[in-house]
């Protein structure tokens, strides 16, 4: 193929839409073509950049109550019921809501200690939900010397991979993550059959965590965290916390 | 009628919580993408989540959750009094015109690349709504083109030349914005 039918490819590469073969003969090309090279970066560039313009907004806390208790209602009424209830009864969900957030805000004052666990937790369910996405991983590698580099840029920090050889752990690969609107690396290990992430953000006040390990007993997902030069790493999965703790050593150590 | 469900209903509705609760605020950043508005957007996410807790039997477990829950919030939107209007600005696809004229310009490129994340934002609202949507759902919510075409409703090809056209607009204003500069800046505020 030459240079002008790779133009059309380009984006297709970038969105990671090219098949493995083409993908191979892409690279042959760019390696000897700096055009076609130059102007992938640049989309490469650009699709990060609306992807970092693009992650603008949040559900609140209120959506995610009151969607919660919809579906539960709905449910609730539709085993009573033969029909399926009308769609958004205000006042009783509302009302329903309203008590959920209440009890939510009274124990939040009660005791700083949920904050914290519900922090964690919510390291819990981005490592489902990046596990679940499409691309889990944008950076496929084993190598440490391929995936550290790739952060250059990505995260506003640098750090040190473990050294792996001889233990049970591989590490499948990265990718950036954010977390309270900060962003931070996100390392994949496997284990077996299980997978393990590894979060490092720099530590700041918001992360609020100060706990060293937390299992959430609902999910059975096991976390275990520590700061170190300035990093907050949490590690989620679902191993048991012997396991997880080795993998915690190996980061430490490096 | 009752007796119905195979599964006792809290076992579906548990399942649907599970697998539909993640993408809540994925849901949420698109619906606000599309119509603008907080309140909008928060009906528009409450409105998905019951159609679609009460067409889960519908759902064919094993095919994607995502674009089917995707789906639904789009449809809905399409219904909406915000969404007839936006329809109407749905562009005829001219797929051959624009994959015979794709150029790449790599400076407009690197402009997009190295615009601030408010420019972008401005840029990319600014832009006809079949066409953002395309690029919210590729690059924001990274998903393979199969994936959007499916969200869409639309052929893979019509995915991959809105992209590109979407794409190439942008490029276009952000780099028309650049050499207007400080006017462009007054203009906008």
């Amino acid at each position: 193929m030459s240079c002008t039918d790779w133009q059309s490819r380009l984006e297709a590469y970038v969105d990671a839409e090219l098949s493995q073969q083409e993908r191979q003969k892409f690279l042959a090309h760019a390696a000897q073509c700096p055009e076609c090279a130059t102007a992938t970066l640049a989309l490469a560039e650009a699709k990060r950049a609306i992807r970092r313009a693009g992650q603008r907004f949040t559900a609140t806390a209120q959506l995610r109550e009151r969607v919660q208790a919809n579906a539960r209602q709905t449910d609730e009424v539709k085993t009573r019921k033969p029909h399926p209830p009308r769609l958004l009864q205000w006042p009783r969900w509302a009302m329903a809501a309203a008590a959920v957030v209440l009890l939510a805000a009274g124990l939040f004052f009660v005791s700083g200690r949920y904050h914290k666990a519900n922090s964690l937790a919510e390291f819990a369910d981005l490592h489902v939900a990046n596990l679940a996405s499409a691309n889990p991983v944008e950076v496929v590698s084993s190598d440490k010397h391929t995936v550290k580099p790739w952060f250059q840029g990505r995260v506003p920090f640098t750090f040190d991979l473990p050294e792996l050889q001889g233990s049970l752990f591989t590490l499948t690969g990265g990718r950036v993550t954010y977390f309270h609107q900060e962003p931070g690396a996100q390392l994949i290990f496997a284990y077996q059959r299980h997978m393990i992430s590894a979060f490092i953000f720099r530590d700041t006040p918001q992360l609020a965590i100060s706990q060293t390990s937390f299992s959430d007993r609902s999910t059975s997902f096991n976390l275990e965290t520590w700061t170190q030069d300035g990093l907050r790493y949490v590690l989620v999965s679902d191993v048991n916390d012997e396991t997880l703790s080795q993998l915690a050593r190996l980061l430490q150590k490096r | 009628m009752e007796g119905r469900g195979v599964k006792p209903t809290s076992d579906r509705s548990r399942e649907f919580e599970s697998l539909a609760m993640p993408l809540l605020d994925p849901l949420y950043n698109f619906a606000r993408w599309l119509t603008y508005d907080p309140t909008e957007a928060e009906d528009l996410v409450q409105e998905t989540f019951a159609k679609a807790l009460r067409g889960f039997d519908s759902f064919t477990p094993g095919t994607d959750f995502r674009a089917w829950m995707f789906r639904i919030l789009r449809n809905t939107f399409l219904t909406s009094r915000t969404g007839l209007q936006a329809r109407l600005t749905v562009p005829l696809d001219p797929e051959d015109e624009v994959s015979a004229t794709v150029t790449w310009e790599t400076p407009e490129t690197l402009v997009l690349a190295s615009a601030t994340r408010e420019a972008l934002q401005d840029a990319l609202e600014a832009l006809p709504p079949a066409y953002r949507e395309v690029i919210v759902l590729c690059d924001v919510e990274e998903m393979k083109y199969a994936e959007i075409a499916e969200v869409l409703q639309v052929p893979i090809g019509t995915v991959m030349s809105r992209l590109a056209r979407g794409r190439k607009l942008l490029r276009q204003a952000l780099a028309g914005k650049r050499v207007l500069g400080v006017a462009g800046k007054l203009k906008n505020r």
